[in-house]
């Protein structure tokens, strides 16, 4: 087993040996977002409901028994009703050692089939628009703020805020963590900082804070850029990248709660792909870059609780060219030591005429709060979610071990 | 010394100066001294008033940054008929900017040749070559036009009908779509702007219209339709109306063979049903149904309310109030959806409602460049910093387009630092900082970095902000004074105050 790293082995500044444990202020929050609103019924395939079948003649994933299909191409097992696609296998040794719960038929109440509606609320943890402006994640962490290096307490991958951390206050949107300085010259870097430090100290204005915690990630990350950070295991794509350079400011104790990273392309109108093609490409590079990261950080990953969510599901019925409509309920993942893994949580509510809703969607049976708060209460070290998720009632799913 | 009107003279004469003896023009193509020659070298009458500190907020909100000739043309006709000036744009003489476009071929092209371009080059090559030229063209559009407020509305409806060229062949539509819908109409009629966007290939493929066909529709489009391009999300419409909208819409489809990349109505693709929406029955007339019904929401008072409020995000603050937003509506609705008569109102009646907006990283960018007075030769050096700070044009991924409040912008800095001090530096090609003619018009570094902060701050926020700098500069190692403006021009560039406008 390698718990440590060969870029950060070589960090003396940071000790010799980084371990991650259950802290009082609870886990580590990494969020993966599948904007786009994610096929569920492609994710996790509810290979027990014949209306699944019917229902998409041209894009169903075969059950894991199906004779008349390649093994590659059938649904991995997960229990009698249900089964990973099988681009999913990455993430199987987890799932089988328990690390890994399916919540199927979750999301929004909200009804609008609209991207950027659903997104929104759901980012700021409401049902309607009333309510708080803020992300949930920020209000996750305004009860949370380490002492030092409060801009990376909540890191987002990418090139702008998420919703979901909007009035956080301080926090890091980050590309590469090799590319956290000012300049490649130092001879321009060190006196630019030091002026920018006399700017910016008393700097009033909306963005003066965030420019003193931008000159504080500089501090802190700058050292990192002069290292190889290169590493075995991950996929060579963008969310490997930012699962592996968060993985590194995990063992680098930055003060990190908070990582949201975002995948797009889940929006498959067109030519989504069965078991091979558009889809499943992304739900391969998604799943190698998940398998790779709890494999880094440990076989049980203390420390650590991750949520895969999007802003809701698809059509049951396949569209005219292949690909599915917006639809309503999708699946979430959580992964973590504490999940009570292993399981299918889902109160089917089936894919029949009568059981679908709107224009033919599987029907919500669990809010998506529900599994955030038992997340936050059971796992981040809150003791109530009401500021959290505003007019919302909390009730459990079971989704933790003790 | 303060920018006064002989400063003024002086500096202009001195960074022209400057720009023409650095190595900017030795290392620039011909072009770029074609079109400094063909810019009418501006004069300064010395009886014209300075501009007052509100004055400036207008340019540097209605332009991409007030250069030395906005300012001097603000001060020389006042507010209201500069305003006026860049509502008729066609008065505008542009000729400079149209020889730099000539760099750009493929802005000329149809959709059938940028395809059969692709046959001509390597693929992965070709497919961004097209959108690369775009993007220049795009920046040096916005950098150099004297037409300043069109190509800021312009931005406005390409955010409107965000198209993201990394979607399949949208990468040579989008060029179309650029010059024959956004370009074409951004003056004109919504609803002309509405039907060249439904009739657009960029817009039918990034929209999986191209899809939606009789017994088997595709309701993407018809969804944004409705949602984003006219009604807005609370404009009164239900899941049915996207369904029998995107019914209508079947058979909007682009010609894969000949005459490939145009737009056509494939009448055996579409429903024939009769069609229930918006509260209307709609019988069948083929393409006529889906006309009638661009027709339905051009003119819906909701569509004239989701634009109002939009235009009024853009163009004065976050968050617009509503007796403005509903004046607005009301211009939009009288003058029969003319976007100049709409904007001109928002623009005239508005500005006591204008309040700070953070600068978009392309504001942030192209406002260093124009009121530094940077000779920019080739925008190409722009587009990595722009994607590092998630503002590269064309790239946004869905419908809804690059935001447009302050929140989401509001990220760590050090992108817009990293861009500020290579600027300043003159790290990156094509583009050339007047930093020895800073020096130069200000005899010495006190004086330049007077003139540098009247530049980027206009002329009423001075001396204590140079003073600050010039302690700062005392703290700190440098090799000289080109050093120290150089770092000090990095600085402000990275400052508070220079990321609002």
């Amino acid at each position: 087993m390698e718990t440590t790293s060969p870029a950060v082995r070589r960090l003396p500044l940071f000790g010799p040996r980084w371990r991650l444990a259950d802290s009082p202020a609870g886990d580590v929050l990494v969020v993966v977002f599948l904007r786009g609103a994610a096929d569920g019924l492609n994710i996790v395939v509810p290979f027990g409901d014949p209306a699944y079948y019917r229902l998409r003649p041209g894009l169903a994933i075969a059950p894991p028994d199906a004779s008349n299909a390649a093994v590659s191409e059938r649904a991995l097992r997960l229990d009698d009703r249900f089964g990973f696609h099988p681009a999913l296998a990455p993430l199987m040794p987890a799932w089988q050692a328990g690390h890994v719960a399916a919540i199927h038929a979750c999301g929004s109440p909200d009804e609008s089939r609209s991207h950027f509606q659903a997104m929104e609320l759901m980012e700021r943890g409401l049902s309607t628009p009333a309510g708080p402006a803020s992300g949930w994640l920020a209000r996750l962490l305004t009860e949370r703020l380490p002492s030092e290096a409060a801009a990376l307490r909540g890191v987002a991958w990418g090139t702008s805020l998420p919703r979901s951390l909007a009035g956080a206050g301080s926090v890091s949107t980050l590309q590469d963590l090799s590319d956290v300085r000012l300049s490649a010259s130092p001879a321009a870097a060190d006196p630019l900082r030091q002026v920018m430090g006399t700017m910016y100290a008393d700097a009033a204005g909306p963005l003066g804070a965030l420019g003193r915690e931008s000159l504080k990630v500089v501090d802190r990350l700058e050292r990192v850029s002069s290292l190889d950070l290169a590493e075995h295991a991950y996929p060579p794509t963008d969310f490997g990248r930012q699962l592996r350079q968060t993985a590194i400011l995990l063992k680098l104790q930055v003060g990190l709660r908070v990582v949201a990273l975002d995948r797009g392309g889940w929006d498959t109108h067109f030519a989504q792909g069965g078991a091979s093609g558009w889809m499943a490409r992304l739900l391969g590079e998604f799943a190698a870059g998940l398998a790779a990261f709890l494999a880094d950080l440990g076989p049980a990953s203390p420390g650590v609780s991750i949520v895969v969510m999007t802003e809701f599901g698809r059509r049951a019925r396949e569209n005219g060219s292949l690909g599915t409509d917006h639809g309503h309920g999708s699946v979430m993942l959580l992964l973590g030591h504490k999940v009570a893994g292993g399981r299918v949580h889902a109160a089917w509510p089936g894919l029949e005429d009568g059981q679908l809703v709107g224009p033919g969607d599987l029907a919500v049976t669990l809010d998506y709060r529900h599994v955030l708060a038992e997340l936050c209460l059971r796992r981040l070290g809150r003791t109530s979610v009401a500021d959290i998720f505003p007019g919302f009632t909390p009730s459990p799913v079971g989704l933790f071990l003790d | 010394m303060s920018l006064d009107r002989r400063g003024f003279l002086r500096l202009s004469a001195m960074l022209a100066m400057s720009t023409a003896v650095s190595g900017c023009v030795e290392h620039g193509r011909l072009i770029g001294t074609i079109a400094s020659a063909l810019t009418p070298s501006p004069t300064f009458p010395e009886d014209e008033p300075a501009l007052s500190a509100d004055d400036h907020a207008v340019l540097c909100r209605l332009t991409y940054g007030p250069s030395l000739d906005d300012r001097r043309r603000m001060a020389a006709i006042g507010r209201l008929a500069w305003i006026e000036e860049q509502l008729a744009p066609e008065s505008l003489d542009d000729s400079a900017t149209d020889v730099l476009l000539s760099a750009y071929p493929s802005l000329r092209m149809s959709a059938s040749d940028l395809i059969d371009l692709s046959d001509k080059l390597f693929d992965e090559q070709d497919r961004l070559t097209v959108p690369t030229e775009l993007r220049q063209a795009t920046l040096m559009r916005r950098l150099t036009s004297r037409r300043q407020l069109y190509e800021r509305t312009v931005e406005f409806w390409t955010d409107h009908f965000s198209i993201s060229v990394d979607k399949g062949d949208c990468c040579y539509f989008k060029t179309v779509d650029d010059r024959d819908v956004i370009r074409r109409h951004a003056f004109g009629r919504f609803s002309d702007l509405l039907s060249a966007s439904a009739h657009s290939p960029a817009m039918l493929v990034y929209l999986d219209n191209q899809a939606n066909r009789s017994g088997a529709p595709n309701e993407n489009y018809a969804r944004e339709l409705m949602e984003l391009h006219t009604l807005g999300i609370d404009g009164g419409y239900s899941q049915g109306d996207v369904e029998e909208l995107a019914r209508c819409l079947t058979g909007w489809t682009v010609k894969d063979h000949f005459w490939r990349g145009q737009f056509r109505f494939d009448s055996r693709l579409h429903d024939a049903g009769i069609k229930r929406l918006l509260g209307r029955t709609l019988e069948p007339r083929g393409e006529e149904e889906g006309e009638i019904v661009l027709g339905l929401l051009a003119k819906h008072p909701s569509t004239a309310r989701h634009l109002a409020r939009k235009l009024a995000r853009r163009f004065l603050r976050d968050d617009p109030p509503a007796d403005l937003v509903e004046r607005t509506a009301r211009a939009f609705e009288s003058s029969r959806g003319d976007l100049r008569l709409t904007l001109r109102m928002l623009l005239l009646d508005g500005q006591g409602a204008r309040r700070p907006k953070i600068k978009r990283p392309l504001d942030f960018v192209l406002s260093s460049l124009r009121q530094l007075q940077a000779r920019v030769q080739d925008a190409r050096s722009l587009l990595d910093p722009l994607a590092r700070m998630g503002h590269l044009p064309f790239a946004w991924p869905t419908p809804d387009g690059f935001p447009d409040t302050a929140e989401p912008w509001m990220t760590t800095l050090i992108p817009r630092w990293q861009f500020a001090v290579s600027l300043a530096r003159g790290e990156l090609a094509g583009v050339c900082l007047p930093i020895e003619g800073l020096l130069d018009a200000g005899s010495g570094l006190p004086g330049a970095l007077r003139l540098t902060a009247d530049l980027l701050f206009g002329s009423s926020s001075l001396s204590g902000v140079s003073d600050q700098m010039v302690r700062a500069l005392g703290e700190v190692n440098v090799r000289d004074e080109h050093e120290a403006l150089q770092l000090a021009v990095a600085a402000w560039l990275g400052s508070e105050a220079f990321q609002w406008h």
